[in-house]
């Protein structure tokens, strides 16, 4: 059995028709100095993702960044007959454990700190077992890929909530919640990594394994 | 089910070749029963499913999931009720509100994935498995379809319907909670477009489109 660059064809990421490949080109594909587009849809076809490796790279850095104020800053700030008080994402979760709701202290947690580090770690991890050309179990990691893209955009709950509060929470001077900064900066999070998994290109994995082994 | 492949193997020599999505393995599909998937011999990714009646399931439930999404928008979701005071929470209401409290980004992500990108989704789906149904797809249908792919995981309507359980139990305790019309509208959206998902083949989508293709040239 052969993958599709082996034998000379791209497949389109969208809507999987098989094209020729032009010969002499790796990576990007161009005819002369023009694109080629899919046949069928249109999408501009690439044998594997662009600069995959390092626009992945790009955005996981920018998410670990941000990730520090998403943590240290307050989520959000509760103001109840003029006291103020700020919380950051895990001050929410202690507060939520000491009132003793710890199934939605447990959500949250899962959420808004297990599943981002996870998206993370996997990211990070799964870059450099590519740059290492490493042939350790790519149906695994490849799993962990589908896993990481999938679980991705439920770490938004946490921003959900917090917007609904200020939205529902407005009683003038008795009561009322503000998001604050660190609301911003975990949305940014989970946006750049939404992206960072959507630049990374599983085939990566799979080029160092030849197809004869198996 | 084995041998009923088989035997549906040797009936259709000309199968289906495909290269896999996650690791570029081409391999033939044999064409499949109804309800069955075919799955990548390596990676186990799905490569290509058959239901039955695709076509029409997910258009009843593009339909269904637009007249809910518009019931959703039109009333409150849920109703505040504390010191004689009321607040009513919609989608919109939400963003505007964090747009009002100098959040102007924040309210532009709750916009974009809790109602424009949900909103595009079923408008485009409905639209695109209407011209394919009565046969009227034009030069924009794959563009839009294509449009339609890339911002699909952009609406987050099930991870708002998690947000607002969350909500509601945390609020439990220090004031009263309504439920509003619209939740219940809201609850039934997230099945019907889960069922869209389900049901919606892009693979049917874009044969009919490539089958256009051929023939307006």
């Amino acid at each position: 059995m052969k993958t599709a660059r082996e034998s000379k064809l791209i497949s389109c990421h969208l809507c999987h028709t098989l094209s020729r490949l032009p010969q002499d080109t790796g990576y990007t594909v161009t005819k002369g100095d023009k694109k080629i587009k899919c046949s069928c849809c249109q999408s501009i076809l690439h044998s594997r993702y662009p600069d995959s490796i390092s626009r992945t790279w790009a955005l996981l850095i920018a998410a670990f960044i941000l990730y520090i104020p998403a943590n240290t800053l307050p989520i959000m700030s509760v103001n109840y007959w003029g006291e103020i008080q700020s919380d950051t994402i895990l001050s929410g979760v202690m507060h939520l454990l000491h009132e003793g709701m710890w199934p939605l202290a447990l959500l949250i947690f899962i959420a808004s700190i297990f599943i981002p580090i996870f998206k993370l770690a996997t990211l990070f991890l799964l870059l450099i077992s590519i740059q290492l050309k490493l042939v350790y179990r790519p149906k695994d990691r490849t799993t962990l890929y589908r896993i990481t893209e999938f679980i991705g955009r439920w770490s938004m709950v946490d921003v959900f909530v917090i917007a609904l509060l200020v939205a529902l929470v407005q009683f003038g001077s008795t009561a009322s919640i503000r998001p604050e900064l660190g609301a911003l900066s975990f949305a940014s999070v989970v946006i750049l990594t939404m992206f960072a998994a959507h630049t990374f290109d599983p085939r990566l994995i799979w080029d160092v394994i030849n197809t004869n082994e198996k | 089910m084995n041998r009923n492949r088989l035997h549906h193997n040797q009936k259709n020599k000309s199968s289906n070749v495909r290269a896999c999505p996650d690791c570029d393995l081409l391999q033939s599909i044999p064409l499949l029963l109804p309800n069955e998937f075919a799955y990548c011999l390596r990676c186990n990714a799905t490569l290509l499913k058959n239901q039955k009646n695709s076509l029409n399931r997910s258009l009843s439930f593009a339909v269904t999931g637009l007249i809910l999404f518009f019931i959703a928008n039109l009333f409150p979701l849920i109703t505040l009720k504390a010191l004689s005071l009321t607040q009513n929470g919609t989608v919109l209401s939400t963003a505007w509100v964090l747009f009002e409290m100098d959040r102007p980004l924040l309210s532009l992500v709750m916009l974009f994935t809790t109602f424009i990108f949900p909103a595009l989704t079923l408008l485009g789906t409905v639209y695109v498995l209407l011209q394919i149904k009565t046969n009227r797809i034009n030069d924009y249908t794959a563009p839009l379809f294509r449009f339609l792919h890339h911002t699909h995981i952009w609406g987050m309507l099930e991870i708002l319907m998690l947000a607002i359980l969350v909500t509601v139990v945390k609020l439990g305790d220090l004031a009263e909670v309504i439920f509003g019309v619209s939740l219940y509208a809201f609850c039934l959206l997230i099945l019907a477009m889960t069922l869209l998902d389900y049901y919606l083949n892009p693979h049917d989508i874009w044969n009919s489109i490539r089958q256009y293709n051929r023939e307006s040239k």
